[in-house]
């Protein structure tokens, strides 16, 4: 009977302790995000990942993830991470691997960097015909076209002590 | 006691064990829709009596047929009348519920925003305020449950307070609502509740659900190009819907929820959302507006987010930045 106990006690730990060490992959949400070597916004950035980008999840701190991407350990802000593989449904950029000097780039786009899609031919037509005013479908192309500078968001996040930054 | 903790150690193992063989939803769904599809070998002469048959009334007409599992138990007894038409009825809800593909959702969304703008004072001319509105919509977005599309932010140039989301990521709010707005955090959590009715889709979850549009399932850019009549039908479900009916209250309520939570993981205070809907409920600005006839009661949204407020504890420590706010504003 005691064996049997034992049989038990050993299997259910034997599994739990293979699911916490078993790194799952999850994936980068936005490009530009930072892997960083601590646990903190403030931490030194090892690199920067496009969206896309499969990371093995090694452990969590606070509201960070220990993450393993292209042969580097670092860590990242939970909310820039996903379980499912970003459709591509409109986001900044392809995937083109990790780390490497092109992911630079991402962070450095115009405030009026080009928009992925404008306004679709069909919407516009649609509006044209329905008398909708030229300054209106303009407003709207504007909006489009308007990109929120990466840098100057990081910056405004920790001025205001959010997102990563926040206590 | 040595049984007992036997039992305890198997219901473990069993709990642990259970996750990892999960099934498959979707492949259930297309299992129960094919032993619900009516034999072949019918088809042709209904379509010899109606050949401009739509695929709405194709849909209708398969929710007659008696066909699959679901006759099968009708006919073995299994289920009495009412069970099996209310089983035939999920079945073909759920074949209708094809999602719009993001090209599809843009398309409509874009055009609603131009309907937005045409109807709701033109875009407010202030880059610097509009940068900030923009700095504020993209930290919510970020955390948001579909932070991997591109979502825009405009003001629109209305002294009613007013706020509107369109498929597709567009998010407009009137410098009227802006003018009475405290401080950040209450901004962060207007922006996020229409950040959440885009991440929840639930404009185009109304569009599918709409009797006159289900047929939609095979919509594609190419479609609505060719059939103008098609994409005009759809801009008008969704307009009545945003702008005169208003959405369903539960999806109003989503967005409250959601909105607040993607406002408190960007780190703002989680009660802001709450403040600003009571102060909306009792502005004299509100009453009449189309803010007020589209959203349920301020009293309702109140009450339902106070319920679940309990859920963020040590709100009170987080900021609602509102010097920032005031200087943003140049209040």
């Amino acid at each position: 009977m005691r064996l049997l106990i034992y049989s038990f006690i050993f299997l259910f730990f034997g599994f739990s302790f293979t699911s916490q060490v078993t790194a799952e992959t999850w994936y980068v949400k936005k490009s530009a995000t930072k892997l960083q070597a601590e646990a903190k916004a403030r931490s030194k950035v090892l690199g920067k990942l496009n969206k896309g980008t499969p990371v093995d999840v090694l452990g969590k701190s606070g509201k960070f993830y220990k993450v393993s991407a292209a042969g580097e350990t670092g860590w990242i802000f939970r909310f820039r991470l996903t379980k499912v593989a970003p459709s591509g449904s409109g986001g900044d950029g392809d995937v083109l691997g990790a780390l490497g000097g092109q992911q630079q780039i991402a962070a450095r786009e115009s405030a009026y960097g080009s928009s992925i899609r404008g306004l679709s031919p069909v919407s516009e037509e649609h509006a044209i015909k329905k008398g909708a005013s030229p300054a209106s479908i303009e407003s709207v192309k504007e909006m489009e076209r308007y990109k929120v500078d990466d840098e100057a968001l990081d910056k405004f996040l920790e001025e205001g002590r959010l997102g990563a930054y926040a206590d | 006691m040595k049984t007992k903790f036997i039992i305890l150690c198997f219901l473990s193992v069993l709990f642990w064990a259970i996750p990892s063989h999960s099934f498959n939803f979707g492949n259930i769904l297309k299992e129960v829709e094919k032993s619900t599809r009516p034999p072949e070998k019918t088809q042709p002469s209904k379509e010899k009596t109606k050949p401009t048959q739509s695929p709405v009334q194709s849909s209708e007409q398969n929710s007659g047929q008696d066909g699959g599992l679901i006759g099968l138990g009708d006919s073995l007894g299994l289920f009495d009348k009412k069970t099996s038409k209310f089983l035939k009825q999920s079945v073909n809800t759920l074949k209708s519920l094809q999602p719009i593909a993001y090209e599809e959702e843009k398309a409509i969304g874009g055009r609603l925003a131009v309907e937005v703008f045409n109807r709701y004072g033109g875009a407010y001319n202030d880059p610097e305020l509009l940068n900030y509105i923009n700095l504020v919509g993209q930290s919510v977005a970020d955390v948001s449950s579909r932070s991997d599309i591109n979502y825009h932010f405009a003001i629109l140039n209305t002294e009613f307070p007013n706020a509107f989301a369109t498929p597709g990521g567009y998010v407009f709010v009137s410098i009227g609502l802006i003018r009475m707005i405290e401080n950040e955090a209450e901004l962060a959590g207007v922006l996020a509740h229409e950040v959440a009715h885009i991440a929840r889709k639930h404009a185009l979850q109304t569009l599918q659900r709409s009797r006159s549009l289900q047929g939609v399932s095979s919509l594609t850019l190419t479609v609505m190009d060719k059939d103008p009549g098609l994409f005009d039908k759809l801009i008008d479900e969704v307009s009545n819907v945003l702008f005169t009916k208003g959405l369903d209250k539960n999806l109003e309520f989503e967005a409250d929820k959601y909105g607040r939570e993607f406002a408190y993981r960007t780190g703002y205070y989680p009660g802001a959302l709450k403040r600003f809907i009571q102060k909306l409920g009792a502005s004299k600005k509100n009453q009449g507006s189309i803010f007020s006839s589209t959203h349920p009661t301020s009293r309702e949204r109140y009450n339902l987010l106070q319920k679940s407020s309990s859920r963020y504890k040590k709100a009170s420590l987080y900021p609602t930045l509102g010097k920032r706010f005031k200087v943003a504003i140049k209040r």
